[in-house]
């Protein structure tokens, strides 16, 4: 039963890991186009 | 298992898809479209990039098509460790650069390419032999790319290889052509959205099909022991070893990313690459662990091809929707490379060869740009052509891969030590060369004295390895300490061992040959260079001003 779990999360941790990291991307990006559209300036 | 084979397509389906993607990608581009585009921004996005999208590009750059292939095979080869031996150092690729980028962004705040900071420091010699590196790597990228478009195209519909090749090097061409480098950066981001929400979904949906983890527990009674080890050393020294080696060349190789570490904030610098680094480890570790999967489960890789094994499982355990998305996936990771490639082809062309030796320092902004787009227009052209004729990449790897060992330590160390000459860093690549081909194509007998010199450059070239990883993260003192100690231990242990891994030796010996002949012909210069003329020497090409021909003068030459 432990392995089987422990198998699991080896496996699951990296799609949950991608999850993170893609969340973290997009609030950047989010704040990001709002700071340039208060200044007025392109995003990229 | 192998009854089923590849979910099959129509050819107007994947004309479809291809369609939407590239359709969709170049829509994109015309948000961000200027009128008039400027060098800096084609070139560098005006070195503004912020977090967000600066992490999104760096990871959507360094995941192409190859990666996601290569960690299911280890995954499957090697077992438990296999896809961390692959995606691990490749992550760590981007993090132990960026300590070193910061320094690059401090020299030359205003730059463009690693290779213009290093004419700054050197002259047109060693400028030029980092330019090449990275021109080679990046149309050898560019090559790969294309050619997996064309054999994921070939194996899921009836459409032709060549089809799937020049529809990839078409579409790439459209979206990057206009605004180069911020064409690249902003659709690298929505890329970048769309694989990281695929992987999330197809890594537990395949785990689930094929069984779950109970199926998983079940399948290491079909492993070796090596591969039921987490700690293998058979992973670790045929993966994982020589990717260790790779990292900093890698790095310092590749244009790619040299390009964002001028482009983003100089604030954003580390949260962008550490962040990058997160990314990229998580989503190839990951789609790794799907050979893992299919090796658990007794998958045989449909024509021995190990790199069937993803589409297969794909095809194996899920519905035609999920392979369509898989699809997607491989065509945006290998599209955000091969654009990426092309900017920094036409980036390399357009200010190491033209701006800083044709134009000489005063270039015309209007030809720079069209000089970059030449060079992406000739650039898919020769992609197209190389990735249709399957040419045998092996001995331009090879060689690209030496080189990039070769310059590690005199473009580093150029960028730290005022005595570092011209001659010094050349002389240092060129005697590296050498001995990396007489020791990888054992081009002298290796055996007694012979064997055991090479040997000795590959335990110094190991000292150099670590030495400048722990001198890029805690300084002078740590980095000679670890680079002594390590030197120590492969004096102690590699001897009378490495000559049975002669690849590894050769790798090592051009990291070991190049910082021997440099730091030995900089002990013998008297020269002293100041750093702040670098600043001077690197600029703005939109606003470029006649050359000062006195500043090219060395300052302990004055």
């Amino acid at each position: 039963m432990t392995s089987t779990w422990a198998y699991a999360a080896y496996i699951l941790i990296w799609p949950a890991l991608t999850l993170g990291v893609l969340t973290v991307i997009c609030r950047a990006v989010i704040r990001d186009i709002n700071k340039a559209r208060k200044a007025g300036k392109d995003l990229i | 298992m192998n009854e089923i084979e590849f979910t099959q397509f129509s050819a107007t389906t994947v004309l479809l898809l291809l369609a939407a993607f590239y359709g969709g990608t170049y829509l994109l581009t015309l948000l961000i479209r200027k009128e008039k585009e400027d060098t800096t921004g084609f070139m560098v996005a005006g070195h503004h990039v912020g977090f967000g999208m600066g992490a999104a590009s760096m990871t959507a750059t360094w995941i192409w098509a190859a990666s996601f292939y290569a960690a299911a095979t280890s995954g499957y080869t090697y077992g438990v460790s296999g896809p961390i031996h692959y995606g691990l150092w490749g992550a760590l690729m981007i993090l132990f650069i960026y300590p070193f980028g910061r320094r690059f962004r401090q020299l030359a705040p205003n730059g463009h390419t690693l290779g213009e900071l290093i004419h700054a420091r050197h002259g047109t010699s060693s400028q030029l032999i980092l330019a090449g590196s990275n021109i080679l790597g990046s149309i050898i990228s560019l090559m790969v790319n294309f050619t997996a478009a064309g054999a994921l195209v070939s194996v899921l519909s009836p459409l032709s290889f060549q089809t799937g090749v020049i529809v990839a090097g078409v579409g790439v061409l459209a979206y990057t052509l206009t605004s180069g480098f911020r064409a690249s950066v902003f659709t690298d981001f929505a890329q970048l959205v769309a694989l990281m929400a695929i992987a999330i979904i197809i890594i537990p949906a395949v785990l689930f099909a094929a069984g779950g983890p109970e199926i998983m527990v079940a399948g290491l009674s079909r492993m070796t022991r090596e591969q039921a080890d987490l700690f293998s050393m058979d992973a670790i020294l045929n993966q994982g070893a020589p990717f260790f080696v790779a990292v900093l060349a890698y790095a310092i190789g590749n244009q790619t990313i040299s390009q964002r570490l001028f482009a983003v904030r100089e604030d954003n610098i580390k949260s962008t690459f550490v962040t990058a680094t997160l990314g990229y480890g998580a989503i190839v570790i990951g789609l790794g662990m799907i050979g893992l999967i299919a090796l658990s489960v007794g998958i045989e890789p449909i024509n021995g091809n190990l790199n069937n094994l993803i589409p297969q499982m794909v095809s194996t355990y899920l519905s035609p929707v999920f392979v369509a998305l898989f699809f997607i996936l491989v065509i945006g990771s290998l599209s955000s490379t091969a654009d990426s490639d092309l900017s920094a082809l036409s980036t390399i062309m357009m200010a190491d060869v033209y701006g800083k030796n044709i134009a000489r320092d005063n270039p015309n902004p209007t030809t720079m740009l069209l000089v970059g787009r030449i060079t992406m227009i000739v650039a898919t052209a020769a992609g197209l052509v190389f990735a249709s004729f399957s040419l045998d990449i092996l001995v331009m790897l090879v060689f690209v891969g030496a080189l990039w060992g070769a310059i590690v330590f005199p473009v580093i160390v150029s960028c730290y030590w005022d005595r570092v000459t011209n001659a010094a860093f050349t002389w240092s690549v060129v005697v590296a060369m050498a001995l990396f081909c007489i020791a990888r194509f054992e081009l002298l007998e290796m055996t007694g004295i012979t064997v055991l010199i090479f040997e000795l450059l590959a335990s110094v070239g190991g000292a150099v390895v670590i030495g400048l990883m722990a001198f890029g993260f805690f300084g002078r003192i740590t980095g000679l300490i670890a680079g002594a100690l390590t030197l120590v231990v492969m004096l102690l242990f590699a001897t009378g061992f490495l000559r049975d891994y002669m690849v590894l030796v050769a790798s090592l010996t051009a990291y070991g040959a190049s910082a021997i002949v440099c730091t030995l012909i900089t002990l013998f210069s008297q020269e002293r260079f100041d750093f702040d003329l670098i600043k001077q020497r690197v600029g703005n090409y939109d606003d470029a001003e006649p050359a000062d021909d006195s500043a090219l003068i060395p300052e302990g030459a004055k």
